[in-house]
C-alpha cells in the first residue's frame, strides 16, 4: 500500500469518525428527567440555606421539584418554567443570578478578564515582528 | 495550678514571637551586609520559630487529651468523652486551634529553608532575605495568637458546660468547667477530618516560601532566575499538599454531608481553589522561565498573587464576612487579616514596580505557535478561571456592603463558567506538551497528534454507537482518552526511535525517557489524572440517579438495578453519641453485594441529628444511602447511584502524584550516581 492512499484513509476514517462523535452530540436532545434536574438545580430552595431545590429534602423544596416535572411534563419550556417562579417568588428564587441588574457585572467581568489576556498575549507576538524584520 | 498546660502553650507563642523578630532584624541585616556572615546566624531564630511553634502545637495537644477545660478553646470544642482521634484532631477544628496548626506549619518551613540554606557555606543574601520575609509572615500570625485569636485563654466563667468567658491572662481566677461542649458535631464524624486539614495548612503555607523568596530578590535586587530555581522543589510540595487538601475535602463532604456531593463551591472551598489554579498556573510559567527566560515579569506577579490570595482565603474563611458583611466587625481576626492582606498587596507590589528595572524586558515570543504560546493560553485559561472563582465569591458581599442587598452566586453560574473553561483547559493539556518550543512546524504537530486523535475519536464514537447521546459525556471522553493518548504515545513514539538508534529495546528506551525528564513525565502523570477526574466528574453527574423510598421492616424497593431491603432498626449508644440507624441489605442479581447502615447521629450538645450516610464502593460506581427519617415502624431512606465516581478521587489522587514523581526520579538518579555510603 503506498504511503499517499495510507494518508488517505487515514484521514478518511479520521473524518468518519468525528462526524459520528458530532452527529451523536447535536441529535442527543436533552431528555425530561434531565431537563428536571437541571432546572431543578438552578432554582433555590426558599426555607433552606443557598440550596437548589434539587439536593434539599426540604418539604417545600420536594413539592417545588414535582411542579417543574409537572411543568415539564405538559410541555414547557425552560423559560416559561423559570417564569413561572419568578412570578411567584422573584428573581431571588433563581441560584444564577440575572445577567442583568446588580449582576450584569458579574457576569461580564469573567469576559472583560478573558479579553485583556487575549490582548495581552497577541501584544507580545505583534510588537516582536518589527523587530525580526531589522 | 490549673492554668500550666495555658502558660506553655502562650509561652510557645511568645517563644516563636521572639524567634520571628530575630529573623526579620537578622535576615534583613544580613541581606545588605557584603560580609562578616554566614547561614549560622539564623540557626537561633529558626530553632526559635520552630520550637515555639511546636510547644504550642503540643501544649494544646497535651490540653485536648488530658480534658483540661480551664482552657476555654477546649471547654468550648472537646468533651472528655469525645474519641481519641478527634480530641486530637479538634487542636484544628475551630478558629484559634487552627491557628495553632498554621503556626507550626510556618515553623517547619522557615526551619526547613534555614537547614537547606545551611548546607551551602557562603553569604546567601536571596536566602537570608526570604527568611526575613517568612519571618514577617511568622510575626503576624502568632501576634494573632497572642492577641486577638488566642488559643491559650484560660477560662473565667462556666455555666457547667463550655465556658461562657475567658481572659487571656493565665493568673486570672480560673474556672474549670465540669464537662466542655465537645467538637462541632459534623467536625467528629468521620476520621478524614484529622487528615484533611493538615494537608491543606501545609499546601497553602507551603507557598510562603516562593512567595518570599520571590520578594526576597526583589529586595536585594538579585537578577534572573535564582529565586525560581530555588524554590521549584518547594512549590511543588506545596501544591502537591494543596491539590492532595482538596481531594480530600471533596471525599470528607461526599462521605459526612449526607447529599451525595463532593463539590458545592461554597466560599470556604473557592478559598482553597482559587490559590490552587493561580499556583498551577506559577507551576507552569516558571517552567517556561527556567527553560526560555520568557515571562519573568507575569512569574513574579503570579507568586504574589497566589501567596495574596491565601491570604484571601484565610480571611474570607475566618473572619465570618461571607454569612454576613456586618458580622466580621464583631471579631477583630477580621480586620486583622484583611490589614495584613493590603500590607502583603501594596508591599509586594509596591516593591515590584519599584524593582521593574531588575525584570529584564523579556525576550519576546518568537511564535505563538510553540510550547510557550501554549503555556500562556494555560495561564490565560488557569487565571480567567480563578478570576471567575474570586469574583463569584466576592461579589455578593461587594453588593452587600455598598446596597445591603443580598444577592446569591451559587452552583449554577460557576458551573457555566467553569464546564466550558475547564474543557478548554484540557484540550490545551492535551497539545500543550506535543507542541515544540520556540517557532513549531506544523506538520511535527499533527504527525504527532493524528494517531491519539483518531483513538480518541474512536472511543467518543463508540460512546455513541452503544447509545451515549449526553454531549458532556462524549466531549469529555474524547478530550480525556486524547490526553492519555498522546502522553503514552509521545513516551511510546520517542523509545521507539531511540531504540532503533541505539538498538536497545523500546522498553528500556521508555524507562531511559521517563528518567530523563522527570518534570515533564511529572506534569504528564498529572494530566492523565485530570483527564480521569474529568471524565468521572462527567459520568458521575450526568449518568447519576437518585431516588426516596419510604419502607417498613422487611419492605424492599427496587432502584438503579439494586434490590434495597430494610431489615429492622438499630440503636448504639456510644461514648460521644446515640447512633440511630436502618441495617439495609443490597441485592444485585439476586445476589447479597453488602449490608450497609445508614444512620443517625445525636450528640448530647446538638439538637440536631446528624445524618452519616452508607456507601458501597464498587468499580460500576457507588450506591449511597442516606437516612432522612427513621420511626417504629418505617423510615425514609434517600438513594443515590454514581457511576464511576471513584474515578473522580483516583483523578484527584493521581494529579498530586505527578507533582510526587519529580523528587523521586531525581533521587533515584542521584542514588544511582553515588551508591549508598555507609
Amino acid at each position: 500500500m503506498s504511503e499517499r492512499l495510507r494518508r488517505w484513509i487515514g484521514a478518511i476514517v479520521t473524518i468518519a469518525l468525528a462526524a459520528v462523535v458530532v452527529v451523536g452530540i447535536a441529535i442527543g436532545d436533552p431528555s425530561e428527567e434531565d431537563r428536571v434536574r437541571s432546572l431543578g438545580d438552578r432554582i433555590k430552595c426558599p426555607v433552606c440555606q443557598g440550596e437548589p431545590i434539587l439536593d434539599s429534602p426540604a418539604e417545600t423544596a420536594r413539592a417545588m421539584m414535582d411542579i417543574v416535572a409537572e411543568r415539564v411534563a405538559a410541555g414547557e419550556s425552560d423559560e416559561q418554567i423559570i417564569d413561572y417562579f419568578t412570578e411567584r417568588y422573584g428573581d431571588g428564587i433563581l441560584l444564577d443570578p440575572p445577567v442583568a441588574g446588580r449582576t450584569l457585572l458579574l457576569w461580564v467581568l469573567p469576559f472583560v478578564a478573558l479579553a485583556a489576556g487575549v490582548v495581552l498575549i497577541l501584544g507580545r507576538r505583534r510588537k516582536h515582528e518589527p523587530e525580526a524584520d531589522r | 495550678m490549673a492554668a500550666v498546660i495555658a502558660g506553655f502553650g502562650l509561652l510557645g507563642v511568645l517563644v516563636a514571637i521572639g524567634g520571628s523578630l530575630m529573623l526579620i532584624v537578622r535576615g534583613f541585616t544580613a541581606a545588605f551586609r557584603r560580609e562578616g556572615w554566614d547561614a549560622s546566624v539564623f540557626r537561633v531564630p529558626a530553632s526559635a520559630v520552630l520550637g515555639g511553634s511546636l510547644l504550642a502545637m503540643v501544649a494544646l495537644e497535651v490540653g485536648l487529651l488530658a480534658d483540661d477545660f480551664s482552657i476555654a478553646y477546649i471547654a468550648n470544642n472537646s468533651a472528655s468523652t469525645t474519641p481519641l482521634l478527634y480530641k486530637l484532631s479538634s487542636a484544628w477544628a475551630a478558629l484559634e486551634g487552627s491557628l495553632v496548626l498554621w503556626g507550626l506549619v510556618l515553623g517547619v518551613f522557615v526551619f526547613a529553608v534555614w537547614a537547606v540554606m545551611a548546607r551551602s557555606r557562603g553569604m546567601d543574601h536571596l536566602g537570608a532575605a526570604a527568611l526575613g520575609v517568612m519571618g514577617i509572615v511568622t510575626l503576624f500570625f502568632f501576634a494573632l495568637m497572642a492577641t486577638v485569636s488566642n488559643p491559650f485563654e484560660v477560662c473565667t466563667a462556666t455555666g457547667g458546660f463550655g465556658c461562657a468567658a475567658e481572659s487571656a491572662l493565665p493568673w486570672s481566677t480560673v474556672v474549670t468547667p465540669a464537662e466542655g461542649l465537645g467538637p462541632n458535631p459534623l467536625l467528629q464524624n468521620h476520621p478524614l477530618m484529622a487528615i484533611h486539614p493538615p494537608m491543606l495548612y501545609v499546601g497553602y503555607v507551603g507557598l510562603t516560601v516562593p512567595f518570599a523568596f520571590a520578594v526576597g530578590a526583589l529586595l536585594v535586587k538579585e537578577r534572573g532566575d535564582a529565586w525560581l530555581r530555588r524554590t521549584r522543589s518547594w512549590t511543588r510540595v506545596a501544591w502537591m499538599f494543596l491539590t492532595a487538601g482538596i481531594v480530600l475535602g471533596g471525599l470528607w463532604s461526599y462521605e459526612v454531608l449526607g447529599w451525595g456531593g463532593y463539590w458545592a463551591w461554597d466560599p470556604v472551598e473557592n478559598a482553597s481553589f482559587a490559590p490552587w489554579l493561580v499556583a498551577t498556573a506559577f507551576l507552569h510559567s516558571a517552567a517556561v522561565q527556567l527553560r526560555r527566560g520568557v515571562l519573568q515579569a507575569w512569574n513574579y506577579i503570579l507568586v504574589i498573587a497566589t501567596f495574596s490570595l491565601t491570604i484571601l482565603g484565610t480571611f474570607l474563611t475566618r473572619s465570618g464576612v461571607i454569612q454576613s458583611v456586618h458580622s466580621f466587625t464583631q471579631s477583630p481576626i477580621g480586620p486583622a487579616l484583611l490589614w495584613f492582606l493590603m500590607f502583603v498587596m501594596v508591599g509586594s507590589l509596591g516593591l515590584f514596580a519599584m524593582r521593574a528595572n531588575l525584570v529584564s524586558s523579556a525576550p519576546r515570543l518568537d511564535s505563538l505557535v510553540s510550547r510557550e504560546g501554549m503555556f500562556l493560553i494555560n495561564n490565560l485559561l488557569l487565571t480567567v478561571f480563578a478570576f471567575v472563582v474570586v469574583v463569584g465569591t466576592l461579589y455578593p458581599i461587594v453588593v452587600e456592603a455598598i446596597t445591603g442587598d443580598t444577592v446569591g452566586v451559587g452552583r449554577p453560574f460557576y458551573d457555566r463558567m467553569a464546564v466550558p473553561l475547564g474543557f478548554a483547559l484540557v484540550a490545551a493539556m492535551a497539545l500543550g506538551p506535543i507542541v515544540p518550543y520556540r517557532a513549531a512546524n506544523l506538520r511535527v504537530v499533527w504527525d504527532r497528534l493524528r494517531l491519539p486523535l483518531q483513538i480518541a475519536l474512536g472511543a467518543a464514537a463508540l460512546a455513541v454507537v452503544v447509545g451515549q447521546r449526553n454531549g458532556w459525556i462524549l466531549v469529555s471522553i474524547l478530550l480525556g482518552v486524547l490526553v492519555v493518548a498522546l502522553a503514552v504515545h509521545q513516551l511510546w513514539d520517542r523509545a521507539y526511535r531511540a531504540a532503533a538508534k541505539r538498538e536497545t529495546s523500546t522498553g528500556s528506551e521508555m524507562l531511559r525517557a521517563l528518567r530523563a525528564d522527570p518534570p515533564y513525565w511529572g506534569g504528564q502523570v498529572g494530566h492523565i489524572g485530570v483527564a480521569v477526574l474529568v471524565l468521572g466528574i462527567a459520568l458521575s453527574s450526568n449518568l447519576s440517579d437518585e431516588g426516596a423510598f419510604t419502607l417498613s421492616p422487611g419492605e424492599s424497593a427496587r432502584f438503579a438495578d439494586h434490590e434495597i431491603t430494610y431489615v429492622e432498626p438499630f440503636s448504639r449508644e456510644k461514648p460521644n453519641r446515640t447512633e440511630i440507624g436502618a441495617v439495609v441489605e443490597v441485592r444485585r442479581g439476586g445476589d447479597l453485594i453488602s449490608t450497609l447502615e445508614p444512620r443517625l447521629n445525636r450528640y448530647p450538645t446538638s439538637t440536631q441529628s446528624i445524618a452519616s450516610p452508607a456507601v458501597d464502593t464498587g468499580l460500576r460506581g457507588d450506591l449511597y444511602l442516606s437516612l432522612a427519617s427513621i420511626n417504629e415502624t418505617e423510615v425514609r431512606i434517600e438513594t443515590f447511584w454514581f457511576p464511576f465516581i471513584w474515578m473522580v478521587w483516583a483523578g484527584g489522587f493521581l494529579v498530586a502524584l505527578g507533582a510526587v514523581y519529580p523528587a523521586v526520579a531525581r533521587r533515584s538518579a542521584r542514588e544511582r550516581r553515588e551508591p549508598a555510603r555507609v
